[in-house]
């Protein structure tokens, strides 16, 4: 029987010794925008990361305030040239400006962990002669130092940069979150109505619904996680589907946009790597082609495993239900204790397309040895919603994902069991089977209790019983660990406390799906059974702050 | 010859004003940043409110001016320059809680007016720009002063009598100091956290 374990008296007494010592400090931290402008995070923030309306606007806008930013720059830019220049462009180059301060962020966060449920319990089913790992009880965790820029250059030309320094204690071990330049408003030279068309090129997270990689919550969305690996049990259809692509994933490409996040309708056209096998940008390099920083000459390779683009679209719409008619068509609402969000009911549908490639060494129906490849096209499709009342916001995900799946067969067009071993037979084709699919979402409500306060409650759920299946079947002679259903459901509630508006505590207890670590066929169908199965539920605490 | 009566008039009553009534100077020596001097209420006797009101702006994230001294029963407009929602409130005046305030939300170039009679110091705030910050001291009397650069300041006007006279400056305890004018007085004033 399951049995939620408790936090321990002592982790209840550190965290609390912990969270007063900060509340003591007096830090005045003030990220890049904070400076340029001179005011609070709050200004843009709810509960940092996440944006208000004002906060979506600015971003919209390319890292401006929407009105007049020039009024509200506490801190005069550096000319790269008079605007008078432009008179006499083309025979000039044309002027632009650069902030008078590097804006730069930092950022650095650290956890403290509990897990309940431990899977050292099972140690004693390790083989013989070997010493399982051991997983602590309580655990305090490094995260992530991270450095952070952002602005733009005084035309509509906005930029964002932002690297991880450090990760879990390793330096240089994160790399790139987003690095892009952003074109706001491209359109204008279209003659298009405003903000009907931006281009942002570079490397950036997708544009989801809800983002991940700017999340306030501590752990992230497990749909954004799921990767589609089909089934490689022969128990069951076997599927030829190893598709490393997740939407957490940094997309590298160029991506259209139009409209605005904060009202009325917003699009998106992106256009990107394919990289569905996961390879590594630095690894993938040859001597003889360079790649555009020179490849193995010193440079870094490339980040694609195939020459197609993926595809991915999004469409969304906000209707405003602020009952104010004066402030209704206001970046924020008018109430009688200030402004605030409007009450607005978004709605969002995104689709992607892409050809997850696989090659193996085959053979020509000659007999000639050759490389095959199987190119399964996959989609990803889903629709999203966001409601918002003052402080209240309630939304979800759902999304489903489907690749088709090619199966190797050999010369006399049988099968090939998966996967491949040194004895399989040369394939020389691929046959479509049945598709690896798998879906699930989230919803989450986010309450600011007070201005410092933001309580969470969130539902993940991702069914693929291919997951369950791989599993289960990982390590049949080892402990391990597998799903025990196809639908994996966690719920975490959650509550992040503002002790200043750059400097956050936050914790969430995730009840995890139920794992199991045996498993046995049934006497009668043979069926898998899931035997001592358990919960890893998992208490963290994490301290962040941006300066 | 009436002409000269009315310049014998005017002359007394200048004389007069000038032999009851004087200037109050001196010196506030605080934090850098502009103080407030003012006489506290005076015992038996009130003022009719100035007709004339006081704006106070909201531009470019700031409050303008960052303090205003305005006499008790003084309407203060409060102006929205900026192209971003305001707001502006008050949690106490004087520290009462129960005299605390919020103004709402108004457009860009609008103002809301406030009629200001309890005296004391009023904290303005704006609950989406949590670093703005303003002040009104409303005082009792309409004898009152604010510091230039240096600390100096000078109340003019001022009947001759014995007085009690306040000094504010922001983030710092008021100080009072007696205060007894026979044509002019100097009081000067230290402040302290």
């Amino acid at each position: 029987m399951y049995r939620p374990h408790k936090l321990s008296a002592s982790g209840s007494v550190l965290i609390a010794v912990l969270f007063i010592l900060l509340v003591g400090t007096n830090a005045y931290a003030i990220p890049a925008f904070s400076r340029l402008y001179g005011t609070s995070c709050t200004t843009c923030h709810l509960d940092f990361p996440k944006l208000n309306d004002f906060g979506k606007a600015f971003k919209d806008a390319g890292f401006k305030f929407p009105k007049d930013d020039e009024d509200f720059v506490k801190i005069p830019p550096v000319l790269l040239g008079a605007p008078a220049q432009k008179d006499v462009w083309p025979h000039s180059v044309w002027p632009g400006q650069i902030p008078g301060m590097p804006p730069i962020g930092l950022r650095m966060n650290n956890f403290f962990q509990v897990t309940s449920g431990n899977p050292n319990r099972f140690a004693a089913l390790a083989s013989p002669g070997t010493v399982p790992g051991y997983i602590p009880v309580s655990d305090f965790e490094t995260g992530l130092f991270s450095i952070f820029m952002a602005g733009n250059f005084g035309s509509d030309i906005a930029f964002w940069v932002d690297d991880d320094i450090s990760v879990a204690g390793d330096n240089g071990a994160g790399g790139l979150g987003d690095g892009y330049l952003k074109f706001v408003n491209l359109g204008r030279v279209l003659k298009l109505p405003k903000d009907a068309l931006s281009l942002r090129a570079g490397q950036f997270e997708l544009d989801l619904p809800f983002t991940q990689a700017r999340s306030i919550n501590l752990s992230p969305y497990d749909i954004y996680a799921e990767a589609n690996i089909g089934s490689i049990s022969s128990m069951v259809s076997p599927q030829n589907v190893a598709n490393q692509f997740a939407f957490s994933d940094a997309a590298r490409g160029v991506e259209l946009s139009g409209g605005h996040t904060y009202g009325g309708y917003h699009y998106s056209v992106t256009i990107f790597d394919q990289n569905t096998s996961g390879v590594s940008q630095s690894a993938n390099v040859n001597p003889y082609v360079p790649s555009a920083t020179g490849g193995a000459n010193g440079g870094v390779g490339f980040a694609s495993d195939s020459s197609a683009k993926n595809v991915y679209a999004r469409f969304a719409y906000r209707f405003n239900l602020e009952r104010d008619s004066g402030s209704r068509n206001a970046i924020q609402a008018a109430g009688n204790t200030g402004p605030h969000d409007h009450t607005y009911l978004n709605l969002g549908t995104f689709y992607l397309h892409g050809n997850s490639l696989q090659r193996v060494v085959g053979a020509l129906p000659d007999g000639t040895s050759a490389l095959l490849s199987a190119r399964e096209p996959y989609y990803r499709a889903g629709g999203d919603f966001s409601f918002n009342y003052r402080t209240f916001n309630l939304y979800g995900v759902y999304m489903a994902g489907r690749d088709n799946n090619l199966l190797p067969v050999d010369a006399t067009g049988a099968l090939i069991p998966l996967p491949f071993a040194d004895n399989s037979p040369v394939p020389v084709k691929f046959i479509s089977s049945v598709p690896a699919k798998f879906n699930g979402g989230f919803v989450q409500a986010d309450y600011l209790a007070l201005p410092w306060v933001m309580v969470i409650a969130r539902w993940d759920g991702v069914h693929s019983s291919a997951d369950r299946i791989n599993g289960l079947l990982l390590s049949p002679d080892a402990p391990y660990f597998g799903a025990v259903h196809s639908t994996r459901n966690r719920f975490t509630p959650g509550v992040q406390f503002l002790i200043h508006p750059n400097l956050k505590a936050a914790i969430e207890y995730q009840f995890r799906p139920q794992q199991t670590i045996q498993v046995s066929g049934d006497g009668v169908t043979t069926a898998l059974q899931a035997l001592n199965p358990f919960r890893v539920n998992t208490f963290l605490a994490g301290l962040e702050f941006v300066y | 010859m009436n002409r000269l009566a009315l310049i014998s008039i005017f002359v007394s009553s200048v004389a007069c004003i000038t032999a009851f009534a004087g200037d109050i100077t001196g010196k506030v020596t605080a934090r850098k940043g502009e103080s407030v001097v003012y006489v506290e209420a005076i015992p038996g006797k009130t003022f009719p409110a100035p007709a004339k009101n006081v704006v106070i702006d909201q531009k470019k994230l700031l409050f303008q001016p960052h303090i205003v001294v305005v006499q008790a029963g003084t309407t203060v407009e409060f102006l929205n320059s900026d192209k971003v929602a305001h707001n502006i409130f008050w949690p106490s005046i004087n520290g009462n809680k129960k005299l605390g305030h919020n103004m709402g939300t108004w457009p860009t170039g609008e103002k809301r007016n406030f009629k200001f009679d309890t005296p004391g110091v009023v904290p303005l705030l704006c609950n989406v720009h949590p670093e703005m910050s303003g002040f009104v001291i409303i005082t009792p009397t309409p004898y009152f002063a604010v510091t230039d650069a240096e600390g100096d300041y000078k109340i003019t006007g001022v009947p001759n009598g014995s007085y009690t006279l306040a000094a504010w400056h922001e983030g710092m305890k008021i100080q009072t100091m007696p205060v007894t004018v026979n044509g002019n007085a100097t009081q000067d004033f230290s402040l302290s956290k």
